[in-house]
């Protein structure tokens, strides 16, 4: 392998890696963004995803098909729970939301369990997307580039709808002053469903994205918490442009950092962490200090 | 029966709770023998221990329906660890203090093997393990109550390495989960190489839990090796292989694992297939008690039985032994029975070693491949190797030739 | 001080009414207790939300560990020591995580404490790494007493503990070092403005919570005989948050009796069934929509309900 080959394929394994961070990233700060709740469950609903879509694909045979299913399943049951449980909560102390979260996750991962068993499940990427290319005459995966795409039109539709449509308009301003949003006479409470709703649904569907690649299975949820709020902490919560550069950050270090020193593989995120923090209490692009 | 009662004292005070325990009852007689058996049965671990809970399970109803174990029926007192050694301490705690249980199967990882070894002389229990790997158990963390039945970590890479030194490969890299089964295993196989003077061109050790194995696999590619040694397992095995097939790894380099088992392949469906390794159990054991235990297990779960579920099978036939040699429970009774127990097993003659409590028994490898009558790929037994071919000496690790 | 007084003796009459197992339980309990607890002064009093704090258990356990293995240093003196090694740590980590409030600090915390959780699985040498260490003796106490090894004297060993940190936890609070930690907890800036230096205050404040914190860790080495990295991973820091949350923050009892509550809730359920997380997280779904100030919260409404019904 030469080096140049080398380069970009490692750079390609990164922005791979990269957006299904990213998937992950994005849902979390915004509703940290709007409610100022630390998701804990933010794991759990990637981890729904995963699972909904691989029953979607059994189901209907199609991969694509669970792209559509999982997001609107995994985001509405989101909804249905912020409408049910969190809406009593917003007056309380935040340790309240951690405390809810904490027990959605383990309600979650068990209910998962006992529909789905115990055993990991194969989710076959479609045949289009399983071959490879290659790319200065390194073999590349078709699916991780696929990955890739996927990131970027979720981040420029994303983009876009926080930018240009009326609910996004309202999120934003939300995010900045509830009260305000609340005394022109928007029901901030809708607000925050939606977002919330968004902001699983964002989540599972990063989860079928990854399923293919790591197959849908119960150890997803506690592993990815944790890869979350790093990202999102070191990007600034509630910042959504912080979501994708912490994404990119912590992927082009775990890739290249793991190359070059894997003994420090466990520790790279977390010092990047501490590094950032000590400079940017609030994260890079953050508002909090 | 066992009372299931309740009491609270006022807010700091003690509270004493017994609840009623996962316990198979069986039909009066005499007194039953009470065998616990705390195991991850949720978390990443739980797959495993659920085929450990089974293989128990389903030996427990056989011997029960003929009457017992020396005329005694066969009592399990199953409790959930969900992987964690300091609860496996207190599970296991549980069952010898609350339900009585001088025995003991399950203890999935090593770490929560590890944990509670210690114990077993001031509990006056037996360990039977089923699945353990860690060489240390029968090395250096060795006490006189802890038995192992099944095939460890140095005694499987060891049948990898012997099929190696016959096989074409030259070269090779090692990749291992960065805990101690990880380190043991490859630490034992630099050393295998090295006697059959290979070349183990690189190592390196992914952190438990990594989702993302693309720097892994450009790793192996870059280094040229023609097969490459992976001590991997659960997810992060799984994650592996689907990778790996994404990058067409396993056109260019043999995969070899540590273990090969049928959960991993209905994971990862066409990414086992090519995939080489060693294994403690496999369903298509060519002999006659095999044959009957397949075809019962199906009967009885109507699926195969997998690794974990042999291996806890043959190991409840370990203690079956003993228990009959020695006409008794008692552990110093049954000590020095299970010393000297051998039995015609599942997999062949197995007899286990007086010095260090390790069952002495035969290795397999298997390839993984598509055969007509199974819808998933099964693997296939290409070589077996003898019981003295692979056990270790004594409380070794490592091997002489 | 009455109720206080009346516990403490019921509890210490525990080992005589309890069976062997019962016991096993309710020393942990206790120590869990003291470890939540300690978590309290900051989350409670000073509104710190750390999410790393066991790091500080972990700390204990492993020095505690290391000293009963490789030194000949009385019991209750090695317990000591650690929880100083844990709270002299404190110092530095609270150092940098002060930098930052709010949700930074814990995100902070949370930093520090996976790295500490790193490095404890890479050290071999040290921490034994992954496996932990095993097989960790209760040496013989100071002046050649040997009590506190058996299974009744090392509870009583721990109860000692827990109370002696309760008594201090609690001069503590209603000192005047207490008032400024209420003061920071209910509005830093004014504090500040008041003239105090909130930043040492909060680095002492995390420093003694961890030193308590670190002594919890150094009765659970000798108590359960191994340790492990789990100890110092970041569920087990939830988890202790939880705890403080269900007994009621700001309290001092009320996260000692949170601890027990989880523990012997989740031993209880995963003895009784398989699926015992779906009820667990049930429970605390339905504390914090009909609990808010925790069990604590329940018994003392419950108490002056009655008291003037």
């Amino acid at each position: 392998m030469d080096f140049l080959g080398f380069l970009v394929t490692q750079c390609l394994n990164a922005l791979s890696q990269a957006a299904l961070l990213f998937f992950l990233g994005v849902g979390l700060t915004l509703i940290f963004g709007i409610m100022r709740i630390v998701n804990f469950a933010h794991g759990a609903f990637f981890m729904l995803g995963a699972y909904v879509g691989y029953s979607a694909v059994h189901l209907t045979g199609s991969f694509w098909a669970s792209l559509v299913a999982a997001p609107l399943l995994v985001g509405g049951f989101g909804a249905a729970f912020e409408l049910g449980i969190l809406r009593r909560l917003y007056r309380r102390d935040h340790s309240a939301f951690l405390m809810v979260t904490f027990g959605l996750t383990l309600v979650m991962g068990e209910a998962i369990r006992l529909s789905w068993g115990v055993a990991a499940l194969e989710v076959p990427a479609p045949k289009s997307l399983s071959g490879i290319v290659f790319i200065l005459d390194e073999p590349f995966p078709i699916y991780r580039l696929f990955l890739i795409g996927a990131g970027i039109v979720v981040a420029l539709a994303i983009w876009q709808f926080l930018d240009r449509t009326r609910l996004g308009l309202l999120i934003r301003a939300t995010s900045q002053n509830a009260e305000m949003v609340h005394a022109l006479g928007t029901d901030v409470r809708l607000v925050r469903s939606a977002v919330f709703g968004i902001g699983c649904g964002l989540a599972g569907i990063g989860g079928v994205f990854a399923a293919p690649l790591v197959t849908a299975s119960l150890g997803m949820a506690p592993n990815a918490v944790i890869d979350t709020f790093v990202i999102v902490i070191i990007g600034g919560m509630g910042s959504f442009a912080g979501s994708l550069i912490g994404a990119l950050l912590v992927a082009f270090v775990q890739v290249f950092g793991t190359y070059y020193f894997p003994d420090l593989a466990l520790a790279l995120m977390y010092l990047l962490m501490l590094i950032v923090l000590v400079i940017r209490p609030g994260g890079l692009l953050g508002k909090e200090a | 029966m066992t009372n299931s009662y309740t009491r609270r004292a006022a807010m700091r005070a003690g509270l004493a709770v017994m609840a009623a325990p996962m316990v198979q009852r069986h039909a009066l007689g005499d007194e039953p023998i009470r065998i616990g058996m705390p195991l991850a049965l949720t978390g990443p671990a739980g797959e495993i221990g659920l085929q450990m809970r089974h293989g128990a399970e389903f030996w427990a109803k056989e011997l029960n329906a003929k009457g017992g174990l020396i005329g005694r029926p066969i009592e399990l007192h199953v409790e959930d660890t969900a992987g964690d050694p300091a609860t496996c301490v207190r599970k296991a705690q549980l069952v010898v203090e609350r339900d009585n249980c001088h025995l003991l199967f399950g203890m999935v990882l090593s770490s929560e093997a590890l944990a509670v070894v210690p114990k077993l002389a001031e509990w006056n229990a037996i360990f039977m393990s089923s699945d353990n790997g860690d060489g240390r158990l029968t090395g250096s963390s060795f006490v006189p109550n802890f038995f192992r039945a099944n095939i460890s970590g140095p005694m499987e890479t060891r049948a990898i390495s012997l099929w190696l030194r016959k096989a074409e490969f030259k070269k090779f890299y090692a990749l291992g989960m960065d805990y101690a089964w990880g380190h043991n295993s490859i630490g034992v196989f630099e050393d295998e190489v090295k006697k059959a003077k290979k070349d183990l061109v690189g190592t390196v050790y992914s952190p438990i839990g990594t989702k993302d194995f693309s720097t892994y696999i450009t790793k192996i590619r870059q280094s040229g090796v023609d097969a490459c040694f992976l001590v991997l397992q659960g997810d992060d095995n799984n994650a592996f292989l689907s990778q790996a097939h994404e990058y067409r790894l396993g056109d260019k380099v043999q995969l070899i694992t540590s273990i090969v088992d049928l959960n991993s392949i209905s994971a990862v469906g066409d990414a086992a297939l090519g995939l080489a390794g060693s294994t403690r159990y496999v369903f298509t054991i060519d002999n006659p008690k095999n044959k009957a235990f397949v075809a019962a297990w199906q009967k009885e779960y109507n699926a195969l039985p997998d690794v974990f579920e042999g291996e806890q099978y043959q190991a409840c036939q370990m203690l079956q032994a003993g228990i009959e040699a020695a006409k008794s429970i008692d552990a110093d009774k049954l000590r020095p029975a299970l010393e000297s127990a051998a039995i015609d097993s599942i997999k062949g003659h197995v007899a286990m070693r007086a010095c260090d409590h390790q069952a002495v028994q035969g290795g397999y490898i298997v390839k993984v491949g598509k055969v007509p009558e199974y819808k998933t790929p099964i693997p296939q037994i290409i070589a077996t190797l003898t019981g003295d071919d692979i056990t270790p000496p004594c409380r070794q690790m490592t091997f002489e030739d | 001080m009455r109720i206080l007084a009346v516990v403490v003796c019921v509890l210490a009459l525990a080992p005589a009414g309890l069976p062997p197992y019962a016991m096993t339980l309710l020393t942990e309990a206790l120590i869990l207790g003291l470890f939540a607890m300690s978590l309290d002064l900051m989350v409670g009093y000073t509104r710190l939300l750390s999410f790393g704090h066991a790091a500080a258990y972990g700390l204990g356990a492993y020095a505690a560990g290391n000293l009963l293995l490789h030194t000949s240093i009385p019991l209750v003196f090695t317990i000591l020591l650690a929880a100083l090694c844990s709270g002299v740590v404190a110092i530095g980590v609270a150092w940098v995580c002060t930098l930052a409030s709010g949700v930074s600090f814990s995100m902070l915390t949370l930093a520090f404490a996976q790295l500490l959780y790193a490095v404890a699985f890479k050290w071999t040498a040290v921490t034994g790494a992954s496996d932990g260490l095993a097989g960790i003796p209760r040496s013989p106490g100071p002046f050649g007493i040997t009590f506190f090894e058996g299974r009744a004297g090392f509870y009583y060993l721990v109860l000692a503990c827990l109370v002696a940190a309760f008594i201090f936890c609690r001069s503590l609070v209603r000192s005047p070092f207490g008032a400024v930690l209420r003061g920071i907890r209910e509005n830093e800036a004014k504090t500040l403005s008041l003239g105090y230096n909130t930043r040492r205050y909060k680095i002492a404040v995390v420093a003694i919570s961890f030193t308590l914190g670190g002594l919890a860790g150094a009765l659970y080495a000798p108590f359960a005989g191994f340790t492990n990295t789990e100890l110092l991973f970041w569920l087990f820091s939830g988890q202790v948050l939880i705890m403080v949350i269900v007994g009621g923050t700001g309290t001092l009892i009320g996260p000692i009796i949170g601890a027990a509550f989880f523990m012997l809730v989740s031993n209880l359920l995963s003895s009784w069934t398989d699926s015992w997380a779906l009820f667990f997280g049930a429970i605390f779904i339905l504390f914090v929509l009909f609990a808010p100030q925790g069990i604590w919260g329940l018994a003392t409404r419950w108490r002056s309900l009655s008291s003037t019904g």
